[in-house]
């Protein structure tokens, strides 16, 4: 198979050692049907063992691989080198602190989507011999493709609210407490109201779109921000009930 | 070795760094930007008309000063840079209803009225009720 020979600038923060990020370059003898992953992975293999990076699946399920591209986040698993020109700079995800080079601190992340608890919660659950909780397709199609989230984080590198305020609640969080509000199973409805109604919640959306944009899984999560407005002003005016939906 | 000498301490992380092209060298961006400027000219705007008010109910005087003072040609400026964020803000606000009219609000029970409607109306009802005040304001009604 052809080799091509690619310059990568990646973005190296060693904490015992840099006082700051710092680009270092790479000459990566790349196949053709490499993605950005493999490529950082040789580095790691051949020529620096210190580069630290995440990645997991390596088919763009697991969401750990996310990264800047020459700007953009992107999973690198799905990032086809041939479908960059020139020298490819990486960096880690911007709106996180960086932990070690390409990984970064995923904490505040996880703490926001908790907050929105992003599991179904019944006031009573029904006994196990009663059987399972049935549900339409229509009522399947309310919600589907909010759960299509892989929590990857790359629409939280995307977004221009975050950079400016930090606590915001986050695209990814929103849509996942979007979905179990959307679902007929669910009555935490009341529960969500708190966070998502918040200084923080949805009205700190001022809908750049780039969240959806950049979502590897083709989520809206602007979507699903902008509804869990209108939902919540309907709540907030007693036009919506705030219980369940069931 | 003491028990709080074996906390482990935390790994000192560099600062989170901007979106690449935040603020102003993505068009993406540069909109967050401009809509969030929105509010700063439509304060402006609004504290115009508000002195507009209360010359009006001060009497015939000081309405026709301030109607001069806003014929000047820097106030007309002003008001055109003000309109034109204006504008911006309410095209950029049905934008936004054009993604929560695409979907649904959620399951039953269903919101009492379309959600054109509820999305539309209140947008609908602020510029009706500043188109009556502007009216007032210029001598067409009342």
């Amino acid at each position: 198979m052809q080799l091509r020979k690619v310059k990568f600038e990646v973005l190296r923060f060693r904490p015992e050692q840099d006082e700051k990020p710092v680009f270092e370059s790479y000459d990566v003898e790349c196949m053709e049907d490499w993605v950005v992953l493999d490529a950082l992975n040789a580095i790691k293999d051949d020529i620096d063992p210190t580069l630290s990076h995440r990645w997991s699946c390596r088919m763009g399920v697991c969401g750990s691989c996310g990264m800047l591209v020459n700007g953009r986040p992107v999973l690198t698993c799905a990032a086809f080198v041939r479908n960059y020109s020139g020298t490819i700079r990486v960096e880690p995800l911007s709106n996180f602190p960086i932990v070690r080079d390409l990984v970064v601190e995923l904490d505040g992340f996880v703490e926001k989507i908790k907050s929105v608890k992003p599991w179904i919660i019944r006031k009573l659950e029904k006994d196990v011999a009663e059987g399972e909780y049935r549900q339409s397709p229509e009522q399947l199609e309310e919600f589907k493709q909010f759960s299509m989230c892989i929590n990857c984080a790359l629409c939280y590198a995307a977004c221009p609210v975050l950079a400016n305020e930090p606590e915001f609640v986050g695209p990814a969080a929103i849509a996942l407490g979007h979905r179990y509000n959307l679902d007929s199973r669910d009555e935490g409805n009341a529960e969500r109201f708190a966070v998502l109604d918040s200084h923080d919640g949805v009205y700190a959306c001022s809908y750049a779109n780039e969240c959806s944009q950049v979502c590897p899984k083709h989520v809206d999560p602007a979507m699903a921000i902008q509804q869990a407005k209108l939902t919540d002003f309907l709540q907030w005016s007693h036009l919506l009930p705030k219980r369940s939906f069931t | 070795m003491s028990a709080h000498a074996a906390v482990p301490q935390k790994t000192r992380t560099a600062p989170a760094r901007a979106p690449a092209g935040f603020p102003f060298s993505f068009y993406r961006y540069r909109n967050y930007v401009a809509f969030a400027a929105t509010s700063v000219f439509m304060a402006i705007g609004c504290v115009g008309l508000l002195e507009g008010l209360h010359a009006l109910g001060k009497g015939p005087e000081a309405w026709n000063a301030w109607l001069a003072e806003m014929a000047r040609p820097g106030a007309l400026a002003l008001s055109l840079v003000v309109l034109a964020f204006t504008l911006y803000f309410v095209f950029r606000f049905g934008w936004v209803g054009r993604k929560i009219g695409a979907g649904r609000v959620g399951p039953v029970p269903r919101p009492p009225l379309p959600l054109p409607v509820l999305g539309v109306a209140p947008l609908g009802g602020f510029v009706t009720l500043w188109l009556i005040l502007l009216a007032i304001l210029g001598g067409v009604l009342l």
